[in-house]
């Protein structure tokens, strides 16, 4: 561009002063490869331990990743004299797979951090990750590794309890009485269903938690078809893409009072107000006046031919141990899996496991993978306008 | 070009054929290495792969089928709008005459050129919930809830394609009428003949080549809309492109590859009818600029009224969304207050600063505008070749990128490519290779209109005056093909900074560009973030198309289309 500058100026008809444009392309070459090189040389890539996770991955603390990630994970880098490079990639951990997929004949990754316990049921998600039994799985309760992965693709990282939520600042038990013993017929009432905010089943684990749980409730509860309840709703409930857009709606719209998250969004609120009572609660569904939420297990795999398996071995051991997994309730605010560590006080606010059934139950891993992508495209079609 | 070659002995002439046929083959090479190659691989990888979706499984999905009615519905609505909406002013662009109009006719681009992320964020605050419309309505009806949205749904999505379609029928219509010599009309005046005969018989079969270019393109560009379509179509009003896209998140590459098939066969076809027409509108003569055009007062009193609201809703419709942008950039509307966060955001260093964006989004464009031009000079001369098959298949290759979704090319550069020789780890040469290949079929475009207008005899004159090739090449083509460069670079240029699909694809954060960061700030609602950004994204563009009009004098505005 900076070439026409001289030649295409008005004293054109007059007779110019040629200049040789040779000489200007030479010029620019020269610069152009001095400004290349100079980019290629500061992000020069240096071959180091490289992590995928999602954007958010331990970023909801008071302190924000950067230092919650060094905290946790600096003794491990001076143990085995390598730098970790985690990459918080901003997508979903779906997104995340399929980075693996396409990487597969070379990857770079050697682990991979956020994967669940419904994700893994895909074959696209097995077919890049290596099984790996860490022989610090004495640490916690098998139960979570048979409720994420018993082929042990995964190893159990955190957990958490999708459910709804709403803010006592815009309804409550009074204004809403069935709030209290929530009913998915209560939900598709005209006035809940425009005010509940879920997130897409295709891309996000807590979208498609919901949508499990409410298959698992109409086929094995109520058995009814499950299509009827998303045919009546179609037009009221929001479906934003990810857990992060539906948040923001939810918080920022003063329509929006239900949301598809999880149980401990209330110590979240608490720990936000400085340790006080919360203003959000949690509205699990009841049936047989029992209360009922679906887990989630997020789990650390190996990938499979990464360029360090040894040491991608030993980080996932490493996860387990009390230096990360502590960092998990007030930054991730998800349950760590070591159940033996003690909780943040807030957590007193959070529904727990024990206190809830679990949805997984109905619906066991077989009849998941075998029906996950047809119910995926039926919600499709139903959402076709 | 070809005359000199008798006086030449053999042995030269073949080497110089050869020579000549090389540089004319560098860039087919380099597309069919990293356009053609890649998207075949993903296509048949994912064809031939048994996961997901066979092609007969897609076709008769009802999601997928409604997907693409709705692509050829909401196109088809576009450009009927972009038409009609764009006619009246294409007449007066072309006959009214005023101060500052080469001016207005340089700024007519620019809407078209914004990168899409930026329209959405424009449309929003214009149009949307809480934007300026919306404020002044709840003010009036002393609501605290929003009351007007516009930029969601069908209404966002085709108001926002109409937005950016109608520059291509303004321009295009309003050149090919100042082509339009006079004297015709003047003559079937003479004849008696009445206004509306004279427009039917005369007029409109002469804009008849250039409106339906301009109609083709709208048509192919709102068909493969994608950043719009993601941020107003709720996740149900989707085009074939924002399928393919959800198609690779959810790696069900059968779906993906046969969505990708589908669309090419469409868009090709589109564009194959386009460059028919260019070809037939091409032989009409260069510009005579003799058009009669008649001052504003000059006009009857309902005529000025016509004209008045009619350019009053064209500034609604496409100067609001721009100028809102700068109160996006400053008013967070999360809590209502006026901040300049989202400025300093953008000096702000580390990898999730918007100071790494802006220099990785000007690093990036700045070199694939680079290429785009370097690649773009033979393209044109092939396109120019008196061979039968060159010119078609150079022309075919130029038009691939406007035609196969930008996000399978992203994918398969990745597969084919980046994965291949490990450059995963720091793909920003993918990064700049993508936005390459997005921005030539503008600059490729540019220039070849530019050689068009090159008088022959000049190049012959400098071959008998004894000018080697290369002094050929240097002394007389590239100074007068300069300002078609120019313009080439800076259509290639606005392409390349605006892409926001492919780089997401590809890029690793560190990579982010403010494109890309501007969708990740607007779906996380740090509406400032990405307003600021927005309005720099904006004013690169619009600085960015003054310079070309100031050193092109006006003549080339346009020309890349």
């Amino acid at each position: 561009m900076l070439a026409c500058t001289p030649i295409s100026d008005k004293n054109m008809a007059e007779y110019p002063v040629r200049r040789d444009p040779g000489k200007i392309i030479t010029v620019i070459a020269f610069v152009v490869i001095l400004v290349v090189a100079a980019y290629a040389i500061v992000t020069w890539w240096k071959p180091r331990f490289v992590v995928y996770t999602y954007s958010s991955f331990l970023d909801w603390g008071d302190e924000g990743a950067d230092i919650v990630l060094e905290r946790a994970f600096a003794p491990f880098e001076a143990q085995y004299g390598v730098d970790v490079d985690i990459i918080l990639l901003d997508s979903d951990a779906n997104g995340i797979i399929s980075k693996l997929v396409v990487e597969s004949s070379n990857p770079i990754a050697d682990v991979v951090i956020g994967i669940d316990n419904i994700l893994i049921l895909q074959e696209a998600a097995r077919n890049v990750l290596e099984p790996y039994v860490s022989p610090n799985l004495n640490l916690i309760n098998e139960s979570f590794v048979n409720a994420l992965d018993p082929d042990h693709y995964l190893t159990p990282f955190d957990f958490g309890i999708v459910t709804l939520i709403y803010s006592t600042n815009s309804i409550n038990t009074t204004t809403h009485p069935q709030l209290g013993n929530l009913t998915f017929a209560d939900l598709a009432e005209t006035s809940l269903a425009s005010a509940l905010v879920t997130e897409n089943p295709h891309f996000s684990s807590p979208g498609l938690a919901f949508l499990l749980s409410q298959i698992a409730v109409y086929e094995e509860i109520l058995h009814e078809d499950w299509t009827s309840w998303w045919d009546s709703v179609k037009n009221d409930i929001d479906v934003q893409e990810g857990w992060t857009e539906a948040w923001s709606v939810w918080s920022n719209d003063p329509t929006k009072h239900l949301m598809v998250s999880y149980g401990t969004d209330p110590a979240y609120s608490s720990s936000w107000l400085g340790g006080a009572e919360p203003d959000t609660y949690v509205a699990p569904f009841y049936y047989n006046d029992e209360p009922w939420a679906w887990m989630q297990v997020e789990g650390v795999g190996l990938v499979k031919n990464g360029p360090n398996p040894e040491l991608g071995r030993a980080f996932i051991d490493y996860c387990l141990n009390a230096t990360v997994q502590m960092e998990i309730p007030l930054n991730q605010w998800m349950f760590p899996v070591r159940t033996d560590l003690a909780l943040p006080s807030v957590y007193q606010y959070a529904i727990h496991p024990d206190e809830i059934n679990m949805l997984n139950d109905l619906l066991n891993s077989t009849v998941i993978s075998a029906n996950l992508t047809i119910w995926l495209d039926q919600w499709d079609a139903l959402r076709t306008p | 070009m070809g005359c000199i070659e008798d006086s030449i002995g053999g042995y030269r002439l073949e080497r110089r054929t050869f020579t000549r046929k090389l540089v004319l083959a560098f860039p087919i090479i380099l597309l069919l290495i990293f356009l053609v190659y890649p998207v075949l691989t993903v296509v048949v990888k994912g064809l031939l792969s048994d996961s997901g979706s066979s092609f007969a499984e897609v076709i008769s999905s009802p999601s997928i089928q409604f997907g693409i009615q709705f692509t050829f519905f909401q196109a088809l609505l576009s450009t009927l709008l972009v038409v009609t909406l764009g006619l009246p002013g294409a007449f007066i662009l072309a006959r009214l005459r005023f101060k500052g109009k080469s001016l207005v006719r340089a700024l007519m681009i620019v809407p078209f050129v914004l990168p899409p992320i930026v329209v959405v964020i424009g449309f929003n605050q214009m149009f949307g919930a809480y934007g300026v419309i919306d404020s002044f309505l709840m003010w009036l009806q002393s609501s605290s809830l929003s009351v007007f949205n516009l930029a969601t749904g069908i209404p966002g999505i085709i108001l926002a394609h109409t937005f950016y379609n109608i520059p291509l029928v303004l321009l295009l219509v309003s050149a090919s009428l100042e082509r339009l010599n006079p004297e015709i009309e003047e003559s079937a005046d003479l004849l008696g003949a009445t206004s509306s005969q004279r427009f039917r018989r005369i007029t409109l079969p002469h804009i008849l080549p250039s409106l339906l270019a301009s109609a083709i393109l709208a048509f192919l560009f709102c068909f493969m809309s994608f950043p719009i379509i993601l941020a107003f179509g709720q996740g149900r009003f989707l085009t074939i492109e924002a399928q393919i896209w959800n198609a690779f998140r959810f790696f069900d590459y059968g779906k993906a590859s046969s969505l990708t098939l589908i669309q090419i066969f469409i868009t090709l076809t589109l564009a194959l009818v386009y460059v028919r027409l260019g070809r037939k509108s091409g032989n009409n003569g260069g510009a005579t600029a003799s058009i009669k055009t008649i001052e504003f007062r000059q006009y009857r009193v309902r005529e000025r009224m016509l004209i008045i609201a009619y350019v009053g809703m064209l500034m609604v419709l496409i100067i609001g969304p721009i100028v809102t942008i700068l109160r996006a950039a400053v008013y967070n509307p999360n809590n209502g207050l006026l901040t300049l966060d989202g400025f300093s955001n953008l000096l702000t260093g580390g990898s999730h600063g918007g100071l790494t964006h802006l220099v990785n989004s000007l690093f990036y464009a700045g070199l694939a505008t680079l290429f785009a031009v370097v690649l773009g000079i033979p393209l044109a001369l092939a396109m120019r070749s008196r061979s039968k098959i060159i010119p078609t298949f150079a022309s075919t290759m130029i038009l691939l990128p406007l035609g196969v979704s930008s996000i399978s090319v992203a994918y398969g550069l990745m597969l084919a490519i980046a994965v291949p020789t490990g450059l995963v780890t720091n793909p920003w040469p993918i990064i700049v290779i993508a936005q390459t290949i997005i921005g030539l079929p503008f600059s490729a475009r540019a220039i070849e209109i530019a050689m068009r207008n090159i008088d022959q005899a000049v190049l012959d004159q400098a071959d008998s005056l004894g000018a080697s090739r290369l002094q050929r090449l240097l002394f007389v083509e590239l100074p007068l093909l300069a300002p078609g460069i120019l313009v080439g670079g800076v259509f290639a240029f606005a392409m390349a900074i605006g892409e926001m699909s492919a780089t997401y694809l590809i890029a690793l954060p560190q990579n982010y560009t403010l494109a890309v960061s501007i969708y990740n700030n607007y779906a996380t609602r740090h509406f400032v973030e990405a307003g600021a950004a927005a309005l720099i994204l904006v004013i690169i563009c619009v600085i960015a198309f003054l310079v070309m009009e100031r050193i092109s004098e006006g003549s080339t505005t346009g020309g890349a289309l």
